[in-house]
């Protein structure tokens, strides 16, 4: 039975389509992915089955949702298309409980049985059997995984006919995305339709039954799934699965010998009363490329930022080339802050929103290295092009920069202090699959250029196999696992999997 | 930090804090020149009188003395005479609390519901006429001051129109609630303002949140996204110039109680410094420092119960 039915959606802005002639439907059961990189249309295409489209857009074709028609003046009716955001964090109110929200949804719906009751089912359908223990909770008491839950539990409630998820594995670890793997097909088996919007590949090909792969607005690519994958017939198809699937090739080797550039012995540190990274040791040494995995949770940002001095440690020390640094970042001198740099998750986060692009990233060089601010400023130009990003483009505000120039944009600041190590935080969470190997490239080939240190903490499995010699595993504040990345990795795959058949 | 613990800090915080306020409310006193004596004494005083009255008073023992007895007493709920009256501190005081907190309890009544539906009606019409006829009206009246305002209105309603009473002189407030109206009017127009814009501003973060867009695709009626789902999130910051209005209000709106000659605190103090009534003063350093640290108090553990994300912020 056909759940959803599209017929050639055009979605124009001004005189841009934004959504071309597309084209899908999806049956009750069925698991439907929408792939493509961001600004593809995914999302555009999904909301118009909510009735909902860009400011100032027009919609032309037909949209037909549980048999009815759906446009900009006819929504569903409330609770039979489900949509789950792509930051299930975002979706939560941070000042309300869990359990009263979803009580309030669910007296919305109506239904036989008593609240409770079709509140704690909902949870169940999501994956939490124990549901009535987190009713009392608020959002950010819960686990990345368990937001995510509860949203799909909010949907559920409703008993959608049709359920979209937006990019639901971004950010995610590798246990939440075997998880939610679980949980969506559990979805589709309750009858339940399901678009997936995501440039997962990987996810693509453990859930979907039928892909749809969109291109600037319109579907390039589209059949079952082990067609499409197994075999792309498109050109745009044969870039994503090459740019997914693709091992850089093997890192230089290690001096191993030399002296360490950064020695962590005996680390301990934690938040409040409560210790949370436990007797770390480690050393990096130089042109070592270092990757730190675990789940979230697990202690692996905060021993980079004790590293980078942003967060104060206890015991133990931190030695820069033999020489012992401060916990506290305002007791490290210039030339020591300079030698490591730090690039965040968050790059949009990480600049002044009121500063032109330009001048952020040449002050680094002129502050941590005493540059004349005309020379910094060409170096910042020279580095910025070199990464393609135009002059032109770099004197503009952080707003009108996309994600992936503004990651490449910082990327270029930390180089400018001409550090002995950088630290990259989960630099590549959240872009899509064609601008994250971009990005890696880039990585790459600064560190080849600059001779630097490297220590990337990340989720992502083909992000450490193609780029680091060595990972650390951690979990629970320790490092529980050291060694080179194949015998790792190989690892990781093996816990994912117990992790989620537990 | 659990919420008990962050209030025994905070509650242990200002016991120390009002009695660090008391000594330098004392220690400013002593430094003025003159004293009670010479107060007493008159506009011609004879030395020998001046010097019977240091010694009967207990004057002439050394600062720290006095500073120890007055703190004891104060503890006992004793702030001693009036230098002026027959009256004892507490029981002026205790007469003047009471029009101040009227108008007080009063103008908050009105104040919040006012200031939240003006705050919510603006949001929700973002970039409307309405908006921005609130948004100017209320920037424009919270940049003049209020003593300016209660003239005006006075000129206007209570002189011209002749439809309230202009002051409160030979009535009690009670019985005559219509004396009430213009001062409540003017002390609602300045923090009205203030609060309903930072209500507004608070709004329109969240209506433009995620997690109000999700309420509202799964189908919640408007009312319920605006109230209980927006308007949580809003609050936050209001409650703490909130808290300022209240130490403001409670603090005796000195300009407002003498224009309408309402016999409050404000009055009350405005007349112990024209006649160098120390012990008068004094007290109502310690009431008005005792308010601002209570409101405070307050307003923090209320900010604290609205935001549980406090809780696990660094």
């Amino acid at each position: 039975m056909t759940v959803v039915d599209v017929r050639s959606l055009t979605v124009r802005v001004g005189s841009r389509d934004i959504v071309s002639d597309v084209s899908f439907s999806v049956g009750a059961g069925e698991i439907v992915a929408l792939v493509g990189e961001s600004g593809s249309g995914k999302t555009t295409t999904a909301l118009a089955l909510l009735g909902e489209s860009p400011s100032g857009a027009q919609l032309t074709g037909q949209v037909e949702v549980a048999g009815s028609t759906v446009d900009s003046s006819n929504s569903p009716p409330a609770g039979v298309v489900g949509y789950i955001p792509q930051h299930p964090s975002a979706a939560l109110n941070p000042v309300r409980r869990i359990g009263p929200v979803l009580r309030e949804i669910a007296r919305l719906h109506g239904g036989g049985s008593p609240v409770q009751q079709r509140v704690l089912d909902a949870l169940r359908q999501a994956q939490m059997p124990d549901g009535s223990r987190f009713l009392r909770r608020y959002p950010h008491q819960l686990s990345g995984g368990q937001q995510q839950r509860v949203v799909l539990a909010h949907e559920l409630v409703g008993q959608p006919k049709v359920l979209i998820a937006d990019e639901p594995t971004t950010g995610q670890d590798a246990v939440i995305r075997a998880q939610l793997i679980e949980e969506l097909r559990a979805v589709a088996g309750q009858g339940i339709a399901i678009l997936l919007l995501t440039h997962d590949l990987e996810l693509v090909r453990a859930l979907a039954d039928h892909v749809l792969v969109m291109h600037r607005g319109s579907a390039v690519e589209s059949g079952p799934c082990l067609d499409v994958l197994g075999t792309p017939q498109h050109q745009y198809t044969i870039r994503l699965i090459n740019a997914a699937g693709r091992n850089p090739a093997a890192p230089p080797p290690v001096l191993e010998e030399s002296t360490p550039v950064v020695s962590v012995r005996r680390l301990v540190a934690g938040h409040r009363r409560v210790d949370t990274l436990h007797d770390i040791s480690l050393e990096i040494r130089p042109r070592d490329r270092i990757a730190i995995v675990g789940r979230s949770g697990s202690g692996k940002t905060t021993l980079a930022r004790c590293i980078a001095g942003l967060h104060p440690f206890r015991q133990g020390e931190i030695l820069l080339w033999s020489t012992p640094l401060s916990p506290l970042l305002r007791r490290r001198s210039f030339s020591q802050l300079a030698r490591i740099q730090y690039v965040f998750q968050d790059a949009r986060a990480s600049f002044n929103e009121f500063v032109p692009v330009l001048d952020q990233v040449a002050r680094t060089a002129e502050r941590l290295r005493g540059l004349p601010r005309a020379e910094a400023r060409a170096r910042a130009v020279d580095g910025l092009d070199r990464l393609g990003i135009a002059e032109a483009n770099a004197t503009r505000l952080p707003g009108s920069m996309s994600g992936g120039e503004l990651q490449r944009a910082a990327l270029v600041r930390a180089t400018l202090a001409e550090p002995d190590l950088l630290i990259c935080d989960e630099i590549t969470s959240g872009l899509d699959t064609v601008t994250h190997a971009d990005l890696l490239d880039v990585l790459g080939k600064l560190q080849e250029d600059t001779g630097c240190a490297l220590m990337v903490i990340t989720h992502d499995l083909a992000v450490v196999a193609g780029l680091a010699h060595g990972v650390l595993l951690m979990d629970d504040g320790r490092i529980v696992e050291h060694g080179r990345t194949a015998d790792v990795v190989a690892l990781m795959h093996e816990e994912a999997s117990l992790g989620s058949a537990g | 930090m659990t919420l008990p613990s962050y209030v025994a800090r905070r509650t242990l915080l200002g016991v120390i804090q009002v009695p660090l306020v008391m000594c330098g409310v004392f220690f400013l006193a002593e430094a003025l020149p003159g004293d009670a004596a010479v107060t007493i004494a008159g506009d011609n005083p004879d030395p020998a009188i001046i010097a019977v009255l240091r010694e009967r008073l207990g004057l002439n023992e050394p600062a720290w003395h006095r500073l120890g007895d007055w703190l004891a007493a104060a503890l006992h709920g004793d702030f001693g005479q009036s230098l002026v009256g027959p009256r004892s501190v507490v029981d002026i005081i205790a007469s003047a609390a009471g029009p101040t907190l009227l108008l007080a309890g009063l103008t908050l009544v009105l104040l919040i519901p006012l200031s939240v539906g003006l705050g919510v009606l603006a949001a929700n019409r973002e970039g409307s006429r309405l908006d921005r006829l609130i948004t100017s009206t209320t920037l424009g009246l919270y940049s003049a001051p209020e003593f300016a305002m209660g003239l005006l209105i006075v000129t206007v309603f209570a002189v011209q129109l002749r439809w309230l009473p202009p002051t409160a002189v030979g009535t009690s407030l009670l019985s005559n609630p219509a004396v009430l109206v213009i001062p409540v009017f003017v002390l609602l127009l300045r923090p009205i303002c203030s609060l309903s814009r930072l209500i507004r501003a608070g709004m329109i973060d969240a209506q433009r949140s995620e997690y109000v867009r999700h309420v509202r695709r799964i189908g919640l009626s408007p009312t319920r996204v605006r109230f209980a789902h927006a308007l949580p999130n809003a609050v936050t910051p209001a409650i703490q110039q909130l808290a300022r209005t209240i130490d403001w209000l409670v603090g005796g709106v000195i300009v407002i109680e003498a224009i309408f000659v309402v016999p409050g605190l404000g009055t009350t103090l405005v007349q112990a410094v024209a006649a160098r009534d120390l012990p008068v003063i004094q007290g109502l350093a310690v009431v008005f420092a005792t308010t601002t640290v209570l409101v405070n108090l307050a307003a923090d553990v209320a900010a604290r119960v609205l935001s549980p994300t406090a809780e696990a912020g660094r």
